[in-house]
């Protein structure tokens, strides 16, 4: 466990040191793997489906806001969309114009979770998404999870109608606007997900924030189990053809997924609970405190022996140095005792030089000299 | 001598000023009736424009029969039908704007008075 902690502090390390490249790093990737998903599934612009384009919106979005994200990936299935059929198109505006004014008024900030939820429900593995969303957000999220399953199964709708709709005519418009409203209100497995992953999200947020031992753990399962049992009942009720062992992976997946949340989030040391009570005028307080999981970060310490700058040695032309380096799994040199300095000797490799700037040494390479000033 | 409780004191206010503290000002300058309004009223405005897209797809989803049906319907019982159903959702919305708004402005209250506390106690610990 120690080694594991020892390894978070690194990685912390690593993000507070890297934040200013990592965060831009991060938006990029995720605009770069929607817009790429975005043309790879739908993909009836033919002049959207440009790597040229999508570096270019993905570098974009890594210095521009979240919200961004959203904007973009929205913007490419509109015209993705819109290539396939203009009332399909008009169909996705309604929708996401009906998003952003009715929901996304109350949750403007979860704008990664909007673009996630559909990302992950292409990879087949949505049920990581309610279990993160409880574990790291509020309640108010679930009009973001809920969105993002109306996008994903309103791309999924389109794609699926995307034959009918090519086969009928130029003037078959109000059939085609029929077909897409149709394909998405008749569609229960999005009402099915919805109402899975919402109560899921609930379970976990109200689990989690309990003063129960394990309270993170016990809310990953109950979620699980919660999302198992809601998408079976609604795949018995309505027949949503839902993988029953997709479901089981998804959810282990999940799991490890909340785990690993758990471990950089949440990490508590339940064995050294303390609970006090005292008491003021007005109240009476029963307090628990649960220690964090710290480990203080190993520090190196450089020790320097006969430091000197290379303009006093050069000063100093009269005399030899001596230098004494200490490097992991340096090579041993037995010249370097025999020129008597055997007192600094510490397991690295010691070298002699003489007043010319001559090796005594013939085993040390010269950049080592380098290191020293 | 650096003063550490100070500083760390001064990281949490200037964290808070950079991200969660800037909303919260702009909630702040409003009273709470006023704030509670202006999203009420931004409420009525958003989801009387999503019921209007709404009511658009459905008139042109079955536009034709819709059409055809136009000169034999009853215009004021369907005016009166649509017109129930827009108050509801308006109405419905709105309750729940109201709602979320009085509980977001309660919790920035108590978030900028925990705040202001804040600078208070950095502020006599300069005195001292």
């Amino acid at each position: 466990m120690t080694g594991l902690l020892e390894f978070r502090e690194k990685i912390k390390q690593i993000y507070i040191k890297t934040e200013f490249l990592l965060i831009p790093l991060m938006k990029f990737l995720l605009a770069f793997a929607t817009l790429l998903t975005l043309n790879k599934n739908l993909g009836y612009m033919t002049r959207l489906d440009n790597i040229a384009i999508v570096l270019i919106v993905a570098l974009m979005c890594s210095f521009l806001p979240n919200s961004c994200i959203v904007l973009f990936a929205a913007l490419f299935s509109l015209l993705h969309i819109y290539a396939l059929s203009m009332e399909a198109a008009l169909v996705g505006l309604c929708m996401y114009l009906v998003m952003f004014l009715l929901f996304f008024r109350f949750s403007p900030k979860d704008s990664v979770v909007v673009v996630l939820t559909p990302l992950l429900c292409v990879m087949k593995i949505p049920f990581v998404i309610p279990l993160a969303v409880g574990l790291i957000c509020g309640p108010a999220s679930i009009i973001s999870v809920g969105c993002g399953i109306c996008v994903y199964y309103l791309l999924d709708t389109v794609t699926g109608s995307a034959p009918t709709i090519n086969a009928m005519g130029e003037d078959e418009t109000t059939a085609k606007l029929r077909v897409v409203i149709d394909a998405i209100l008749g569609n229960k497995a999005m009402m099915v997900m919805i109402a899975a992953f919402a109560i899921t999200v609930l379970v976990v947020y109200l689990i989690r924030r309990m003063s129960v031992d394990h309270s993170w753990t016990i809310a990953m399962v109950a979620g699980v189990m919660t999302d198992i049992v809601i998408l079976l009942i609604g795949d018995l009720l309505y027949d949503t053809n839902m993988s029953v062992v997709s479901v089981l992976l998804g959810s282990v997946l999940a799991l490890a997924v909340g785990k690993l949340i758990e471990f950089f989030r949440f990490c508590v040391d339940y064995s050294r609970t303390e609970k006090v009570q005292f008491e003021d005028d007005e109240y009476y307080y029963y307090v628990k405190a649960v220690p964090k999981m710290t480990v203080s970060m190993s520090t190196k310490t450089v020790k320097k022996i006969n430091s000197q700058t290379r303009m006093s040695q050069q000063a100093r032309n009269a005399s030899d140095r001596n230098v004494v380096m200490e490097r992991t799994g340096a090579r041993t040199s037995g010249s370097s005792r025999a020129s008597g300095n055997r007192g600094n000797y510490r397991g690295g490799r010691s070298v002699t030089v003489n007043s010319r700037g001559m090796r005594e040494d013939q085993g040390v390479d010269p950049d080592d000299f380098e290191e020293l000033f | 001598m650096l003063n550490e409780e100070r500083i760390i004191l001064m990281t949490q206010l200037a964290a808070y000023e950079a991200n969660e503290g800037k909303r919260n000002e702009k909630i702040d300058h409003f009273f709470r009736s006023d704030y509670i309004a202006v999203q009420v009223l931004k409420s009525i405005v958003s989801s009387s424009i999503a019921f209007a897209l709404v009511f658009a797809l459905y008139v042109f989803y079955d536009f034709e029969n819709f059409m055809q049906d136009l000169y034999k319907m009853d215009l004021i019982a369907f005016a009166r039908d649509v017109l129930i159903r827009y108050g509801v959702t308006v109405v419905a919305y709105g309750v729940i704007t109201y709602i979320a708004c009085t509980y977001r402005y309660s919790r920035v209250k108590r978030s900028l008075k925990c705040y202001y506390h804040n600078l208070k106690k950095l502020n006599s610990m300069y005195r001292e």
